[in-house]
């Protein structure tokens, strides 16, 4: 694609001079006159029935203005993703240790806990359910009444399982474990809701999909849609944690109740013992290969632990389900998910969505094969990598399969491969180097059966600047730059020209939810279209203009060009003249999600996706075998996303994505006793420091996704999947030990030695 | 319960104001006094997206009763454009990308004031000390060393040629 202006160079953020001033406001920054203070009582047991509940004395308090009971919802008390199976205040049974039993709003915060510290409540505590693979079992008590403690079990089948493992010279088998993971999205979660003169309930939340939540909350207000407008400040980062609504639906109830404005915003405690975290999943891996590697077949099965309500904790286990198998020809292949119930923290959505604990164990298997083999670990993939158009165990052939490859071999080169083993190998005594390698398919977008479109609008003023209203959630990732790139290319007007309206569910059209990479492909795409009509009336006026067929003319850096050369008109000239003639200034852009012809089969997986990004990653570690401490010493990562749009803004999610993984292979996991998470302050759940950074070579592979936006695919969570694949194959490596279970504490990697010398010494 | 009277320079302007005694100069800054830029992320010095600078330090703002600022100079994000310019860690800041969500960035860029206030050319490790109690949860912080790192390079040459002038 030649001669492009905008799209592909270098940008700064949309809002970033607001950002660095402070001007920018994130919810927990709104007021308005009288606006009261916001709290939730949350259930002292993780697994109850609640016998009573008496707000009376707290309602009579002074300071106090309201205080809600689930008596008190005008609508339906229940929300939620796949199933509407969450309480919003609890009734009778509180089945995890966020649920709440009532919503109070004061004065001021001391009037707020006065209220709460005077709410009666009478629990009968119920035998918990804490542990998936005991909640599977026959005859295991019941967390629902009406509902297995299975939720769902995922089936998929391919080839001829058993034909394949008889095939196999080799066969290895293993579990494998991840571990319950915080967003820890710097912003807590926080709503401010306030009743305007007509009724309509405004809301101002921090979320992933404004328009969804705009449902919900007009679905327990019993109020139209129509009615309830949710508008999308600045967001403190999400990650996946604020897909699902968090405390809108409370911060609107109490507005309704009191006509007041007010601003509920959760505490870093309840933000970590409430919303959603990532799936801690066990799964057991069997492969089975020639000598020479070949895969002959695998067999999967996953648990997955995702709390009481279903939240997408089955779309996250069907996501374990699809990317199980990894970027490789599979000839057969079997695989049972579990999404299981229990009184554990809710697990959904969080970035890298179930690919990265299905890499997980795709990738250490991959290593342990070589390993068994006599094989090198790149080696053994790239006789195993998928090519262009090769179809995997979901029935979906991927057309751009082979820059696998192309990645492998890139990050091969750019990490020097070839001379691993050549380092010194052990620095000091006590130190022992590790390299590590991680490839991964990433789906992105919503799969082939379920809805992914997106709106979009544009008006151009008549001095040709821009005006563009989405929809849709910029969270940091930096879409709405994109967007403003994207506009900005194709009406030939300067990055500056272009103003975003960000998303308010009165004044923008809606895109969807923010989630599974999806943004920029699909309201991208929505925003070429958008543009189109208004390209249109200034090329169809300049035609007239100037006598040149407007095949030959360009609009480029807020002008008219005719083969490369500047004519002296000008945007504004060719608006302006436009307007005049009544010529089309404002437009809508839509795009559903089209995939290519033929690409999934008949017996396709029911939500495969069609959409894939590919990427590899090598880690090299240095481990010091007498405390187990790990140091990532770099990461390369070598990615194929199609055309990068913002080079800076990629880098950035890669980079940022990388760092996360490294929190969730190393440092990171919650602890949960009997349902109650024990580690709910940033000071005992660690996330990665600026002293945490491993160096990071970061490369693009640029083949382009002819249905993308000037040929760009998602890439938003690219970064992350495969970092705990690749350090934890890099640590084995260090020490000569398997580990199979994250995070890869000291302690972890001290007990897997001492295991191994006792082992060797027996 | 009685409030206390306090007296704070922010930002160069004197203020006089009346709280209650347990409420944080946090809470001051950004509820009485509409300094929004001083975000909460914790509320127990665990992030660092509070710090301000207090009499030339970066302190978690979460962590200061509003007793104990009393009589201090204190300066927030608000308070580092000069007359509309930006200071040029603003300017690299938004240059390098050194944030994505921009929550931790009012925090970040203290830090890294306080830091060029006692050390006008850190090197990389003394970059990462210094915000390492700011958490970041969206980079991986390269963008902010780097930014310090130019930030800290323009502010140099601009003091050479001041002190060019005056020799």
């Amino acid at each position: 694609m030649p001669d492009l202006d905008v799209v592909g160079k270098h940008a700064v953020s949309v809002g970033s001079r607001d950002i660095v001033t402070g001007r920018a406001k994130y919810t927990p920054d709104l007021s308005f006159p009288g606006m009261l203070v916001g709290r939730l009582l949350y259930t002292a047991h993780p697994h109850a029935r609640i016998i009573k509940l008496d707000v009376s004395k707290a309602r009579s308090l002074p300071g106090v203005v309201s205080v809600l009971t689930h008596q008190d919802i005008p609508g339906e008390n229940s929300y939620n993703l796949i199933e509407t199976d969450q309480p919003i205040l609890v009734e009778d049974i509180a089945r995890f240790q966020g649920d709440v039993l009532a919503a109070v709003a004061a004065e001021d915060e001391d009037a707020a806990q006065a209220a709460l510290d005077a709410i009666e409540v009478e629990y009968e505590p119920l035998p918990g359910i804490f542990d998936p693979v005991e909640a599977m079992k026959p005859g295991a008590p019941k967390l629902w009444p009406d509902r297995d403690n299975v939720y769902d079990r995922l089936l998929l089948e391919y080839g001829d399982v058993d034909a394949g493992f008889k095939e196999a010279d080799i066969i290895i088998d293993n579990t494998y474990a991840t571990q319950l993971i915080e967003h820890a999205f710097l912003e807590p979660e926080g709503a401010v809701a306030r009743v305007e003169d007509n009724g309509v309930v405004v809301v101002y939340a921090g979320c992933q999909a404004p328009f969804h939540d705009r449902q919900q909350i007009a679905r327990s207000l019993a109020v139209p849609e129509n009615m309830v407008r949710v508008i999308v400040p600045y967001i403190g980062g999400a990650f996946g944690g604020k897909w699902e609504i968090h405390v809108q639906i409370y911060t609107a109830l109490l507005a309704q109740a009191t006509g007041r404005p007010v601003r509920l915003i959760r505490t870093r405690e309840e933000s970590i013992l409430t919303h959603v975290k990532r799936h801690p999943v066990t799964i057991r891996y069997r492969t089975g290969a020639k000598k020479d590697g070949v895969l002959t077949a695998i067999q999967v099965e996953a648990i997955g632990d995702t709390g009481p309500y279903v939240n997408a904790g089955a779309l996250v286990m069907d996501v374990v389900a699809t990317h199980s198998f990894g970027p490789y020809v599979v000839p057969n292949a079997h695989l049972v998910a579990y999404t299981v119930l229990t009184n554990n923290p809710i697990a959904g959505a969080m970035r890298g969505f179930g690919m990265l604990q299905a890499h997980l164990a795709c990738e250490r298997q991959m290593d342990e094969l070589a390993k068994a083999l006599g094989i090198d670990p790149l080696e053994i993939r790239l006789r195993n990598g998928l090519d262009a158009g090769r179809e995997i165990p979901t029935g979906v052939s991927i057309l751009n399969g082979d820059s696998m490859k192309a990645c492998l071999k890139e990050a091969s080169q750019l990490s020097g491969w070839e001379k691993r083993g050549q380092e010194e190998c052990q620095p000091a005594h006590h130190l022992r180097h590790g390299w590590g390698v991680g490839t991964i398919l990433n789906g992105f977008g919503m799969g082939h059966n379920a809805p992914d479109s997106a709106g979009i609008q544009v008006d151009m003023a008549l001095d040709g600047s821009v005006i563009v209203r989405t929809g849709a959630v910029d969270y940091g990732q930096g879409l709405h730059t994109i967007l403003a790139q994207l506009t900005a290319e194709s009406l030939g007007v300067p990055l500056s020209s272009v103003k975003i309206v960000r998303p308010d569910t009165d004044m923008t059209s809606d895109a969807g939810a923010t989630i599974a990479a999806r943004q920029s492909f699909v309201s991208g795409n929505a925003a070429l279209r958008a543009v189109e009509p208004i390209r249109r009336s200034l090329l169809e006026t300049a035609e007239e203009l100037t006598g040149i067929p407007r095949e030959m003319l360009a609009l480029r850096e807020g002008a008219l060009f005719a083969e490369g050369e500047r004519l002296s008109f000008t945007t504004r000239d060719l608006a302006t003249k436009a307007w005049e003639k009544n010529r089309q200034l404002c437009s809508m852009g839509y795009y559903g999600v089209k995939y290519p012809d033929g690409i999934f089969s008949e017996s396709s997986y029911a939500n495969a996706g069609g959409y894939f990004t590919f990427s590899t990653e090598i880690a090299k570690v240095l481990v010091d075998i007498e405390t187990g401490e790990v140091i990532v010493e770099e990461l390369v990562i070598v990615t194929n996303a199609g055309k990068v749009l913002n080079p800076r803004g990629a880098q950035g999610q890669i980079e940022g994505g990388a760092l996360m993984g490294c929190g969730c292979a190393l440092m990171e996991e919650l602890i949960v006793d009997q349902g109650r998470t024990l580690n709910t302050s940033l000071a005992s759940y660690l996330i990665p420091t600026s002293s945490d950074v491993p160096m990071m070579k970061i490369k693009f592979l640029e083949s382009p996704e002819p249905e993308g936006p000037y040929g760009a695919r998602g890439m938003g969570e690219t970064g992350i999947i495969h970092t705990p694949a690749a350090i934890l194959n890099a640590v084995s490596d260090a020490i000569g030990v398997s580990l199979n279970t994250l995070p890869i504490t000291p302690e972890r990697v001290y007990k897997a030695l001492e295991a191994n010398e006792k082992g060797l010494g027996e | 319960m009685g409030e206390i009277e306090v007296r704070l320079t922010i930002n160069g302007k004197t203020k006089v104001l009346k709280t209650k005694p347990a409420r944080t100069l946090l809470s001051v800054l950004h509820d009485d006094l509409k300094l929004t830029s001083v975000k909460e992320g914790c509320g127990q010095g665990d992030c660092g997206t509070c710090i301000v600078i207090m009499d030339e330090l970066a302190v978690n703002s979460c962590l200061v009763l509003a007793g104990q600022a009393d009589g201090k100079e204190i300066i927030t994000l608000e308070g580092l454009a000069q007359n509309g310019d930006l200071h040029p860690l603003q300017q690299h800041f938004i240059e390098q990308w050194a944030f994505q969500c921009g929550y931790c960035t009012p925090g970040m860029l203290m830090s890294c004031y306080a830091l060029l206030l006692h050390n006008p050319d850190p090197d990389i490790e003394e970059i990462r000390e210094a915000i390492e109690g700011n958490l970041c949860r969206c980079t991986n912080y390269r963008g902010v060393i780097e930014a310090v790192l130019k930030a800290a390079a323009d502010l140099n040459s601009i003091s050479q040629s001041k002190r060019r002038k005056n020799a």
